[in-house]
């Protein structure tokens, strides 16, 4: 009896989170370039526009339509609790799948890390060892796990990190980070 | 007479096996993109961007070409058989088509979706390589303060064209001028927002927020999914076609009639040219259009034919409207032209209005390419590989979008071999990932992106020569005609906008 209601809490909250906080979000980044943009110089020389002007008018503007978004957001969620309820009660069944952590699910922090992963051992060890592995470990991510069909898995990681080999390498000629060229 | 055997030496261009190659090997990708829900012809285009590094100019514009028109008439396979519309241009063709599958007549609704997509999508490639000469003579007499005007006009119409969501629109756009103002300034050697960062000082590069945007997010995005396969294995099942049954019926085509496929085509066409507007607006309202000129508009939505030659012709007619601003102005009105875009400005080439006469070279084959496609490509593969779309896009997603994942990731690193392209598109992959799961218009990120360093420079130049008066917007009378524009435009789509009616609202591009 008290867990549906406060997971009803729960989702209420993170899709409020979602409608204001990217907004506020974008506002904090906007902050900090009009910021920088003021400290180019003064927006107007001589009659003439400098360096500074167009991006501090960008800057206003966005702020302008980022608090239109986030009241339109707050006023949102204060007509429509019911809506919010019922879509709440839909998503009941893919609540494990969809729990979000900083408004990301857990598949795509999964896809994040992954990709982080991939990008500092591209570099480090080489195409063909860090293609191998991170496409790996994305079929295992977009399939649900390894416990099932792994072999295929397996080769299907040995074919897509060939063929990109293949593709760039051999068809367009780019120059790849290998271990060897280390 | 030189642009008439120019435009025919776009055509010999393509009797070259390697463009040709490119051609038909683009047209079969942006068939499989636009087929398989998920994916669109754009995560296509913007896959092959990097590529064009190592490709010939006009092997890439080909390429490119082929991958925007299969990816229009593509969408209509799920859409028809599955309910399922692989592009958001299809969602009309869905309406008519699947009632028309549950009859059994799903081969014939492919067979009218083909026809439609060949008469329009060739109709709009003719118009193109026609009008774009005479918009590119018109574009010559706009000077510096009416460019600033279309351009702000270009950047106003795709905002507002966000039904629903303009102000997601605004921010969107203005994010993606503000991305763009990072490195140098457009008019003195300044560095600007570089934050001591001597990587920034260059500016952001169009490939990794392309790449970002358009591919890393849709990773994030579909790691969301529990499905295992694009499309289910049992709805393949129940949606058999057979390849004789594709060829629509004479009757039904004269009933259809060449005035609505025409029509369809000029609205298709002239929907393309508008900033923002794209391949659904172009159905949308080409099968409003048809309903209400119908002898019979209590058949649509049942299972007509007429609905789908009308939405298809309108969306592959659209493709040769949409180069056109892009073309002759420099100012792309979608995501696709916007990437066409990038590819002509990696190979160092700016269009402009003498863009077309002084590299008709390059840009003949681009056009041919697009009227080949719809004419000869789009039948034949319907019919070669009709019986088997389902299976074809029908596959395992964890092959799927790990491929992706490394074309997209490995493609970013090309443009300067250094992983700081690819993690500035990890980086714009997880912002448009908010951003979409929020409904911003990413399409707008990108707009506001490209658009913004030329809005600027054309700015302050037109005020430089009024010194720092604005009123030369609008004594200057190609600005003013530009502001009188935004003003017309914003009265009907803000102001008096367009009345829900039974098709409900027309779908955001």
């Amino acid at each position: 009896m008290t867990s549906k209601p406060s997971s009803r809490q729960s989702t209420q909250r993170s899709s409020l989170g979602g409608e204001f906080f990217v907004p506020a979000a974008l506002a904090l980044i906007t902050l900090v370039y009009l910021i920088s943009a003021i400290q180019l110089g003064p927006p107007m020389k001589g009659g003439n526009m400098t360096a500074s002007f167009f991006p501090i008018a960008t800057a206003i503007l966005m702020l302008i339509a980022l608090a239109c978004a986030m009241v339109h957001a707050l006023r949102g969620k204060a007509k429509a609790p019911e809506e919010e309820a019922a879509a709440n009660a839909e998503s009941s069944d893919d609540a494990p799948r969809r729990r979000q952590y900083v408004g990301l699910s857990l598949g795509a922090i999964g896809v994040v890390v992954l990709t982080a992963g991939y990008l500092l051992a591209f570099d480090l060890i080489g195409y063909f060892v860090a293609t191998f592995v991170y496409v790996l470990l994305l079929t295992g991510l977009f399939s649900g796990g390894f416990r099932e069909k792994w072999l295929t898995k397996l080769i299907a990681a040995i074919v897509i990190t060939v063929a990109g080999y293949l593709l760039f390498e051999v068809v367009f000629q780019v120059r790849l980070p290998t271990l060897w060229s280390q | 007479m030189d642009s008439i055997s120019g435009l025919l030496g776009g055509f010999a261009a393509l009797a070259n096996p390697e463009t040709l190659l490119y051609m038909i090997g683009g047209f079969l990708i942006g068939t499989f993109f636009g087929a398989v829900p998920g994916l669109t012809s754009v995560l296509a285009i913007a896959l092959l961007l990097p590529l064009t590094y190592s490709l010939d100019v006009t092997t890439a514009l080909v390429a490119c070409a082929s991958i925007f028109m299969a990816g229009m008439c593509s969408g209509s396979i799920t859409a028809t058989t599955i309910n399922i519309p692989g592009a958001p241009s299809s969602m009309m063709t869905a309406l008519e088509g699947y009632p028309m599958q549950q009859r059994g007549e799903g081969a014939k609704a492919l067979g009218h979706a083909a026809l439609g997509s060949m008469i329009g999508g060739s109709l709009g490639a003719l118009l193109l390589m026609v009008m774009a000469p005479l918009a590119a003579d018109v574009a010559l007499l706009i000077r510096t303060p009416g460019k600033f005007s279309l351009i702000a006009f270009a950047l106003i119409v795709i905002i507002i064209s966000q039904r629903g969501s303009i102000t997601k629109g605004m921010i969107a756009t203005l994010f993606g001028v503000m991305i763009a103002t990072i490195g140098i300034d457009v008019v003195q050697p300044l560095a600007r927002f570089t934050f001591g960062t001597s990587v920034l000082v260059q500016g952001i590069d169009m490939m990794p927020l392309i790449i970002g945007t358009f591919a890393i997010s849709e990773l994030l995005i579909q790691a969301d999914s529990r499905s295992s396969r694009t499309v289910d294995p049992s709805m393949i099942q129940a949606a058999k076609v057979r390849r004789r049954d594709f060829i629509p019926p004479l009757s039904e085509v004269r009933e259809i009639g060449v005035m609505r496929y025409l029509k369809s085509a000029v609205i298709g066409y002239a929907v393309g040219i508008l900033p923002g507007a794209g391949g659904s607006m172009a159905a949308f309202v080409s099968y409003a259009e048809s309903m209400r000129s119908s002898k019979h508009p209590e058949r649509y939505g049942k299972g007509n034919p007429e609905g789908i030659a009308a939405a298809e012709c309108a969306n592959n007619s659209m493709c040769g409207g949409a180069f056109v601003p892009m073309l002759t102005f420099g100012i792309p009105g979608d995501p696709t032209t916007a990437i066409v875009l990038g590819v002509l400005v990696i190979n160092g080439l700016q269009p402009g209005p003498q863009f077309m006469t002084q590299q008709l070279d390059l840009i003949a084959p681009m056009f041919a390419s697009l009227f080949v496609s719809a004419l000869i490509l789009i039948p034949l593969t319907l019919y070669l590989l009709g019986p088997y779309f389902l299976k074809i896009v029908s596959i395992r997603r964890d092959v799927l979008y790990s491929s992706i994942a490394i074309v997209a990731l490995v493609g970013s690193y090309v443009a300067t071999y250094s992983t700081f392209q690819m993690a500035l598109a990890l980086v714009f992959g997880v912002l448009a990932y908010f951003l979409r799961k929020q409904k911003y218009p990413t399409v707008c990120l990108l707009l506001g992106f490209v658009l913004g360093p030329s809005l600027e420079e054309y700015c302050r130049r037109a005020l430089s020569i009024n010194d720092g008066n604005p009123s030369i917007f609008f004594t200057s009378p190609d600005s003013l005609f530009f502001i009188a524009l935004t003003v017309v435009f914003f009265y009907f789509m803000v102001i008096r906008k367009p009345k829900d009616n039974s098709l409900g609202t027309p779908p955001a591009s």
